[in-house]
């Protein structure tokens, strides 16, 4: 017999989630035309193709309108605190480690506030899925320059122009080690932007997928240039790399063959100025994950964590003689 | 034994006297044992210690390798390390004296209590050099465990060792999932509780703050503001009670032991003992907690289906309802311990062997040691077990026949170099039997149980062999001979060096026989024919090459082994049809057994030079099958493109009707917000017309035009009679 009687009595029960079951009773409260409703949409759709038992999800956030979207989405979901939503991911993913994380954050969440996190996430390599909403802006707080603000950029903080080069989120994680996923979608090609989704939800380790998304109310035409010209998209492709559906192959013309584990060709590419690259930049499966090395040989019950707790206590505590604590053995 | 043998004619005796008041030496004893006299010199594989590891770390080591892998760690290799070599060296050999007589312990207790004895004995501080070394050394030893020697109760205490070492990994493997269970189910009560009314009082929050009563909150406020507890918020009532009740059977849970930190149940009742002496207890004990096993396994799987909310109640309700015994699975018994069942030959009754063998056929968690302490047994005149080869000596060959279980069979004496055939027992997730011959034979007095056991192995007598069905499908990876001395050969051959009656030097390349291994039992000595030196004659033929040599059909050969006398003079044993006629049996069984192994195998044999025939007709023909023009070479595999999907593109309308691409809509919902009867989302929440009808043209254009990414192409307007068709049209062009 291969699968246990569990598993037997658990096949027994069919499930078919529709999109509309990772839809929450809210309605989304972000701008008409706003990127980040191809985000939520893509993330519905890979939930439903995945069939991810809602209850099995979590999405992890931040503070921003990137942030708000757990609240659209019909799962667990944490709207924490600006900049933090990874330490709280990492939490959940040690202790329930059969929980689908996923975290969305913003520019200024992730690379601004929330930068030494995001750094010791790459490092950590847990088994979970990042989307970096990049719309080039704070857009919650009303236009404020943030890290990837293209320099010039007027915005209520730089009323003369951001005065720095933009900080790029896909070259710093490249940089870092123990780096096992960076990708790069764009919110107005949905398609890739779903299947670079799948690809990182499969990929075991920490996925990072930056999304370059357009915030119509504050960093108008930001994008116009490529949205406008298909030219201007390179598109990664690679033998197991994205599925190309005919339709969106015949618009974006422009792709190249890119083997996701060449790191200088990864670099180059996501240094790219004149063009936006959209694909797998790097992928290695080997990388070993924090979670998996840290995995006990037994699950930290309250008990287990008190008494552990306990002992490191008693290892420097000062007993009189007679009430010296009896050794814990097995 | 490949150290040479030094025996004199003259009784002036190498045998050492002993602690212990030796006792009385075999008038016969095989020659090959004259330079076992003295076991307690020699560093062999005992005392065995019995490790302490984990999961499928070393089970047993000899004190004397431990003992070499501290030196070379701890003693450099320089002068100052030969003395730290020789004081510690000391240590073991005064450690297996003690051992010897009886002291067993933990190795860690008694090197301590060795070492200082010994600097006490010295008359040096310690703090001088013995101690120090001693120390030094001490601190270097990772590996603990009970030192044991060899004697009648090795074999329990090796196998009782290996089966705990089974089940402590059982143990924690247990413990994780259970845990992890009870963890997960209180976790579903928990936040279950979290959306009541109670956990929503003034009080749960106050005592949720912990103990430092903090006046400056308003809790009562808090729990009127927190207080939206919803009755379908709740988990349905007959799920709690499901969970409750699979929590309490797997808290309750009588098989394991609590671990570090198990939160113990009041209602838990004394873990049940799995080791029995007789299989019909095992049995009993089996059939008495089927009912707890059942109610276990219920809860687990359940627990199992909770934890993932796949337990649905009309469709598992009656299957748990009628869960009985056909119900369980080798999977969910193997998370329970198995059974330990010691049997010794010539205590147990005969009647329980038979029962082994159906308990072992049954296909249950049990594992069967079947110690033998008698190969021989009784020679005549008590039918049946006269002789050689219808004792218990032979039931772990016929185990082979179950094909389920693993099967060990070895002498104490080898029980090391077995060690890893022992770890694949731990891991076979069925029956085992382990057959192990102590050499504790109270006919063959004074002759160290290592030793013979030691010559059972040698004369095929007791070969050492494994069956292990779960190594593969077929025999050559399942049956294991090659833990035997001289594997090849009918009868292992060994040097014998000895003087003459003249002090003259021989040398001999004996076989060591099963007639070898005989002449020490007392009760075969009435078949045996000693003659010293003087009295040798040409008749006599050495045992094995009987029937052979110059001559040998004329006379009547009289096979002959080298046997000792007690004050190890050298003597032909001339042995006589009794002996001859086992022997012969020995010979065959071992025969046997190596064509199991693949060695001489009849079949093999055959087929080979069958194969090999077959073959050279073959290439005979393909040869003149061959073209002659050379063959046109395969072309190199076109290099991957990029994957597109297999689909066909959906087609691009190009008539007059308004369409979307809709694999690239990107759900901003500017087009649904225009006119949703006109426009609406697929099952991937992406646009696409779905009345051309339900709106204006108008509202087509207007929709292209607010389309970010410009993927909604009007068409022609439907209805001519719509206003503004002249702009609308011109406003249309950049889309269509
Ligand atoms: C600790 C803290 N500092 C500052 C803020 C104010 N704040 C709210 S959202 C935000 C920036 C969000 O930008 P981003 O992450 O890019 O999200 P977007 O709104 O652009 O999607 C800031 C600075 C805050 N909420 N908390
Ligand atoms: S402000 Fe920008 S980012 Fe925020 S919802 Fe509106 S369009 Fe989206
Ligand atoms: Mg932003």
């Amino acid at each position: 017999m291969n699968a246990s009687m569990s598993q037997c009595l658990m096949q027994m029960v069919h499930t078919d989630y529709v999109i509309a079951d990772y839809q929450s009773e809210i309605a989304p409260r972000w701008c008409t035309g706003c990127g980040d409703t191809a985000i939520l949409t893509a993330m519905q759709r890979l939930c439903r193709d995945e069939q991810l038992p809602p209850e099995k999800t979590v999405c992890v956030s931040g503070i921003g309108c990137a942030s708000r979207l757990p609240h659209y989405m019909n799962a667990y979901g944490f709207h924490g605190i600006h900049g933090r939503a990874l330490p709280v991911a990492e939490g959940i993913k040690i202790r329930r480690p059969d929980l689908n994380v996923f975290v969305t954050t913003g520019d200024g969440d992730c690379c601004s506030i929330g930068a030494a996190h995001w750094l010791h996430a790459i490092r950590y390599n847990m088994n979970m899925t990042l989307l970096l909403h990049d719309n080039n802006v704070y857009g919650l707080t009303k236009k404020q320059a943030s890290p990837t603000s293209p320099q010039g950029m007027k915005s209520n903080t730089t009323p003369f122009g951001a005065t720095l080069n933009p900080l790029n989120p896909l070259t710093v994680t490249l940089g870092v080690s123990n780096v096992s996923f960076v990708a790069q979608a764009v919110d107005w090609i949905p398609d890739l932007l779903y299947d670079i989704l799948r690809q990182a939800y499969h990929h075991k380790g920490f996925s990072f997928v930056r999304i370059l998304q357009r915030c119509p109310n504050f960093m108008e035409h930001r994008f116009d240039d490529w949205v406008r010209d298909p030219s201007k998209m390179r598109i990664l492709t690679h033998a197991n790399g994205l599925r190309l559906k005919p339709e969106v192959s015949r618009v974006y013309k422009n792709q190249e063959t890119h083997d996701p584990l060449d790191m200088p060709r990864a670099l180059a590419l996501a240094a790219l100025k004149e063009e936006i690259p959209v694909g797998i930049l790097y992928r290695d499966p080997t990388v070993p994950c924090y979670d998996e090395l840290r995995a006990g040989e037994r699950p930290s019950t309250p008990g287990l964590v008190e008494l552990v707790l306990n002992e490191e206590f008693d290892k420097v505590g000062i007993w009189p003689a007679e009430t010296a604590p009896a050794a814990a053995g097995e | 034994m490949q150290q040479q043998a030094e025996i004199t004619k003259t009784p002036a005796s190498t045998t050492a006297p002993t602690e212990d008041e030796a006792p009385a030496l075999p008038p016969l004893r095989p020659a090959l044992f004259a330079r076992y006299t003295d076991l307690e010199s020699l560093r062999y594989d005992y005392p065995l210690v019995l490790l302490e590891t984990g999961d499928g770390g070393p089970l047993f080591r000899p004190l004397s390798r431990i003992v070499d892998d501290v030196l070379s760690v701890a003693a450099p290799p320089d002068a100052s390390g030969e003395a730290m070599r020789q004081q510690v060296l000391r240590l073991e050999a005064r450690i297996r004296r003690n051992v010897a007589l009886g002291r067993e312990g933990m190795l860690s207790d008694l090197w301590q209590d060795n070492a200082t004895r010994m600097v006490k004995e010295s008359g040096q501080s310690p703090f001088g050099s013995l101690g120090t070394n001693l120390d030094i050394a001490r601190k270097r030893l990772t590996l603990d465990g009970v030192v044991i020697g060899c004697d009648h109760t090795t074999p329990g205490k090796v196998v009782t060792h290996t089966w705990r070492a089974k089940q402590n990994a059982k143990a924690r493997r247990f413990r994780r999932k259970v845990e992890g269970l009870i963890l997960r189910l209180t976790d579903i009560l928990k936040s279950d509780h979290m959306k009541s009314d109670e956990a929503h009082s003034a009080g749960a929050l106050a005592s949720a703050m912990g103990q430092d009563q903090d006046s400056s909150i308003d809790f009562g406020s808090l729990s009127r503001i927190l207080d939206r507890a919803r009755p379908e918020d709740r988990l349905p009532e007959d799920r709690v009670r499901r969970i409750k009740t699979a929590l309490e059977a797997l808290q309750c849970q009588p098989f394991f032991g609590p671990g570090r930190a198990t939160e113990i149940c009041r209602r838990r009742p004394a873990p049940y003992s799995y080791t029995f002496d007789s299989c019909a207890a095992a049995l009993d004990a089996l059939r008495e907690r089927l009912p707890a096993i059942l109610e276990f396994t219920k809860a687990v799987t359940i627990a199992e289906l909770e934890v993932e909310n796949k337990y649905r109640p009309d469709l598992h309700d009656p299957i748990f309802e009628t869960f009985d015994v056909s119900d369980l699975t080798a999977d969910q018994m193997e998370l329970l311990p198995g059974s330990l069942i010691l049997l010794h030959d010539g205590v147990t009754e005969s009647a329980e062997i038979a029962r082994a063998f159906e308990a072992l056929a049954g296909g249950l968690q049990i594992t069967v040691l079947i110690q033998v302490d008698d190969i021989l047994g009784p020679t005549s005149p008590e039918p049946p077990r006269n002789s050689f080869g219808a004792g218990t000596a032979r039931l772990a060959s016929m185990a082979m026949g179950l094909n389920n279980a693993f099967v060990l069979q070895a002498s104490s004496a080898h029980l090391y170099r077995m060690q890893e055939a022992f770890q694949r027992g731990i891991q076979h997730q069925g029956p085992a039997l382990f057959s192990i011959y102590s050499g504790a034979t109270r006919t063959v007095p004074g002759v160290p149980p290592y030793v013979l056991s030691a010559a059972a192995t040698e004369s095929r007598a007791f070969p050492n062999f494994t069956y292990d069905p779960s190594a593969g499908s077929d025999l050559a990876a399942r049956f294991n001979l090659a833990h035997n001395p001289q594997v090849g050969v009918d009868w292992p051959e060994h040097r014998l060096d000895y003087e003459t009656a003249d002090g003259e030097r021989q040398s001999e390349a004996l076989p060591f026989t099963f007639a070898d291994f005989a002449i020490g039992d007392v009760r075969y000595q009435r078949f045996c024919h000693p003659a010293a030196q003087d009295d040798w004659t040409p008749d006599m033929v050495p045992f094995g090459q009987a029937g052979s040599g110059p001559g040998a059909k004329d006379r009547i050969p009289e096979p002959y082994v080298l046997g000792l006398t007690p004050e190890n003079g050298l003597l032909r044993v001339g042995v006589d049809d009794k002996i001859v006629q086992a022997a012969a049996r020995c010979n065959d069984a071992w025969r046997r057994l190596q064509e199991l192994a693949g060695i001489n195998n009849s079949h093999a044999l055959r087929l080979l030079s069958e194969e090999r025939k077959n073959r050279e007709a073959s290439a005979i023909e393909i040869a003149a099958a061959l073209p002659t023009a050379d063959a046109t070479p395969a072309l190199p595999e076109a290099p991957p493109s990029p994957v597109q999907l297999a689909q066909e593109p959906a087609p691009e309308p190009t008539g007059d009707d308004p369409w979307i691409e809709t694999a690239r809509c990107t759900t901003c919902k500017e087009c649904t917000q225009i006119n949703s009867a006109l426009f609406k989302f697929d099952e991937n929440m992406q646009a696409y017309i779905a009345d051309p009808d339900a709106g204006t043209y108008r509202q087509i254009v207007e929709a292209a035009e607010s389309c970010q990414v410009s993927i909604i192409h009007p068409g022609q307007p439907r209805n001519l009679e719509e206003a503004d068709l002249d702009e609308l049209r011109e406003r249309a062009k950049p889309f269509l």
